[in-house]
């Protein structure tokens, strides 16, 4: 019998010779993380892998989904995407409008860009203030997140909730413009455009920022486009493609406005691209505002559906509101399958639905933007420091419960 | 020979200074203060309160009281993994020696009396040295990853910008040709403030605080989104608190000495005063509000920088502070040999 040369539990920490890594655990509960844990491998200060573990706020939508009538859905997609409400209801119903084959009247695209891009704004506002606390600078954090309280103003007014505003539905929208919205938008618009200008002066143009993210986490083209990122990142990296420009949809097509895009795909440029697309959907705001149509915000097909009553309280003062009809719930898409994209905040939504004549979708399957780009958390990060982490999950804009889903 | 009863009353009067004025209830109550004032003007710059619901009449003056308290009646918690004796003692050392440097910073003439050395400038700035030494403890001590990265990076940051504090402190000494801080203020008091004779150094000195006491942009060893809370992570309790209100300690020391070395100290007031309250507490008043408003500067900084990178950090100290401390000591040569 040979003595025990070492205590066991001592044993189990000797580590072979070689390895010298320490496995870090960023999250679930880590201030670094969102909903989701990243298995960070470090080298000294060098990140040599990265696992992400995703998975802690999945929702189950799609499965939900395809146990309810096709009406219903819209809540849920709206809760899972959160910053970006009007997007994931938009990409909804315009996969479902195919199935069912109606087509919005003008003036209903026209608000619906108008949703859309009030709602893009804040979902910029909230990336960005996510990247500046995760970058230390609370400022940011708590100036992005106060700018976007007038834009949720503005949404109220316009659709009657703050976040989760069902705005869209199939046929058209819910309500219409109300009385002084122009006024109103256009006062909270040169706001943010003054706004932006201290943003820059205390984010996009502070040095700390820039010693922290020229050069951090880098994508070159060909590799974004490898990586099958989406929306923001992708045009960071120099790469020129936009939902809105490629497969225009809502009132898009008649509207002017440029795409940014920027050459380099550092962490840098994408935080400066978020704030240039915050100054083009000022841009489209106004437009949509100066070219806004008269006439139905709802599909005549499903205008000629509403019974007497909800007519009445369609034309009432004179400001269009739908009152949700009953039949919505009786929706029977006839067999066929659609398909629907929508650039959201964070990048592009694909929406896929199919229906076998039935009250519930068959399939109901959604690609969000976060998941999307998620590879940039385990792929981009190697490399680099582990100070760097936060900068490059930070500019990815990266909101694990839409990843997730 | 000394009578028996002045003894007494001088070892009196000597205690009293370590932990009445300005020792550690002043300290404290600054550092209460101080914490209230950076939450309060953060909070302006960023569009919202701060703190208010606590005592709301007075504008939530004492939520820091709150939290102290709080802090007092949680429960301590020692993870099963850490090294308990040195998880235990290492924060109240590591206070301990951010107080420490106080005894030899004298905030009035009659400090002469009370402690007679010639070396003050030499033992306070040496002191400042120690209680990185207890920082590393804990992070070691705490058997947490991240608390042990915390430790390594303020390990390398210290070494990295103490050379230019000692070089910064050293073209001070050549200039006032002293290492005590009386002949120091003397001196300021004759001709001109330091800041004004060496702002080189003086910008040193002033970097060198903020990376001591973690101030932003260099809280890097406690950054909270890669180390959640750095050091003191696993820490609970009071000993969080103290924790958190060492590096405020040791802002107020930094502060006294940068007050003394290049604010000319109590100047308005006459240098050569007698008696406790003349030749002690109004010119430690004096020091103290000029020292209070360099806090508060420094305090500021969170609301407009985000945190450097700790590689930044490191070749920052080595390849621009330590020349920028090299030419402060050469500007002081300068003036030492041509105008003095």
């Amino acid at each position: 019998m040979s003595e025990r040369l070492y205590d066991i539990s001592e044993v189990a920490n000797i580590q072979p010779e070689g390895e010298r890594e320490i496995e870090l655990q960023v999250g679930p509960a880590h201030p670094g993380s969102g909903h989701m844990r990243l298995k960070v491998w470090v080298d000294g200060d060098i990140i040599t892998k990265v696992d992400a573990d995703i998975g802690f706020v999945h929702r189950t939508s799609e499965w939900l989904s395809e146990r309810r009538q096709y009406i219903k859905a819209i809540p849920i997609v709206e809760r899972i995407m959160l910053p970006d409400t009007v997007h994931a209801n938009l990409a909804y119903v315009l996969a479902l409008e195919k199935l069912l084959k109606i087509e919005p009247p003008p003036r209903a695209n026209y608000l619906r860009t108008l949703a859309a891009e009030l709602n893009r704004i804040t979902s910029h506002l909230y990336g960005i203030g996510i990247f500046g606390i995760f970058l230390g600078s609370s400022t940011v954090y708590m100036w992005a997140f106060g700018d976007r309280e007038p834009f949720i103003d503005l949404m109220e007014m316009l659709t009657g909730a703050r976040i989760t505003n069902s705005y869209i539905i199939p046929g058209g929208v819910r309500w219409d413009m109300p009385k002084g919205f122009r006024e109103r938008a256009e006062t909270t618009l040169q706001y943010m455009e003054k706004r932006l200008e201290d943003y820059n002066d205390i984010w996009a143009k502070n040095p700390v920022v820039e010693a922290r993210t020229v050069n951090v986490g880098v994508v070159d083209k060909n590799r974004a486009i490898k990586l099958g990122v989406v929306g923001p990142n992708l045009r960071a990296s120099g790469v020129d493609y936009d939902t809105r420009k490629a497969s225009p949809y809502a009132a898009y097509k008649d509207i002017d406005f440029d795409v940014p895009k920027m050459d380099h795909g550092d962490a840098y440029d994408r935080l400066l691209i978020r704030i240039e697309e915050i100054r083009q959907s000022i841009r489209i705001i106004r437009q949509v505002l100066k070219d806004m149509p008269d006439g139905k915000i709802i599909a005549d097909s499903i205008y000629s559906q509403l019974n007497p009553v909800m007519k009445k309280v369609y034309e009432t003062d004179g400001w269009h509101r739908v009152m949700f009809p009953a039949f919505f719930n009786q929706i029977r898409p006839p067999p066929s399958e659609s398909v629907a994209r929508v650039e959201a905040g964070r990048g592009e939504i694909f929406f896929y639905l199919k229906s076998n004549g039935d009250k519930y979708p068959y399939r109901f399957r959604w690609v969000t933007p976060s998941f999307r780009n998620l590879p940039f958390l385990t792929d981009v990060a190697v490399g680099y420091r582990l100070a760097d982490l936060p900068a490059i999950y930070g500019s990815v804009d990266y909101f694990p419960p839409e990843a997730d889903r | 020979m000394m009578g028996l009863l002045p003894l007494i009353i001088w070892l009196i009067q000597d205690l009293l200074y370590l932990i009445v004025f300005p020792g550690l209830i002043v300290a404290l109550i600054l550092v209460i203060v101080l914490i209230y004032l950076e939450r309060k003007i953060a909070a302006k710059v960023q569009m919202r309160f701060g703190p208010l619901y606590v005592s709301r009449k007075i504008g939530g003056a004492l939520q820091s009281v709150a939290d102290l308290l709080r802090f007092s009646f949680q429960e301590f918690i020692a993870p099963n993994g850490s090294d308990s004796l040195a998880f235990i003692m290492a924060p109240g050392l590591m206070f301990a020696f951010a107080l420490m440097p106080l005894i030899f910073i004298p905030v009035g003439p009659y400090y002469s009396y009370l402690f007679p050395s010639a070396l003050t400038i030499l033992f306070s700035v040496a002191l400042i040295t120690v209680r990185p030494i207890y920082e590393i403890i804990v992070g070691w001590a705490s058997d947490n990853k991240f608390s042990f990265i915390g430790s390594l990076r303020e390990a390398f940051l210290v070494i990295s910008y103490e050379i230019p504090m000692f070089l910064s402190v050293i073209s001070m000494l050549i200039i006032y040709r002293t290492l005590n801080y009386m002949p120091a203020v003397a001196f300021q008091e004759a001709h001109l403030p330091g800041i004004i004779l060496n702002p080189i150094a003086a910008i040193v000195f002033l970097i060198v605080a903020i990376r001591s006491t973690g101030r932003f942009p260099f809280d890097i060893t406690e950054a909270d989104s890669e180390l959640v809370m750095g050091l003191f992570t696993e820490y609970t309790a009071l000993f969080f608190g103290i924790g958190m209100a060492t590096p405020y300690v040791e802002l107020y020391v930094f502060s006294l000495i940068f007050s003394l070395l290049f604010l000319g100290g109590w100047s308005p007031l006459p240098y050569h005063a007698t008696g406790l309250i003349a030749g002690l507490f109004l010119p430690g008043i004096v020091v103290i509000i000029k020292s209070f408003i360099v806090m508060t500067v420094l305090v500021f900084l969170r609301a407009v920088y985000p945190r450097y990178r700790v590689d930044q950090a490191i070749r920052a100290g080595w390849e621009r502070i330590i020349y920028l401390s090299i030419i402060a000591v050469i500007i002081s040569i300068l003036e030492a040999m041509v105008i003095w």
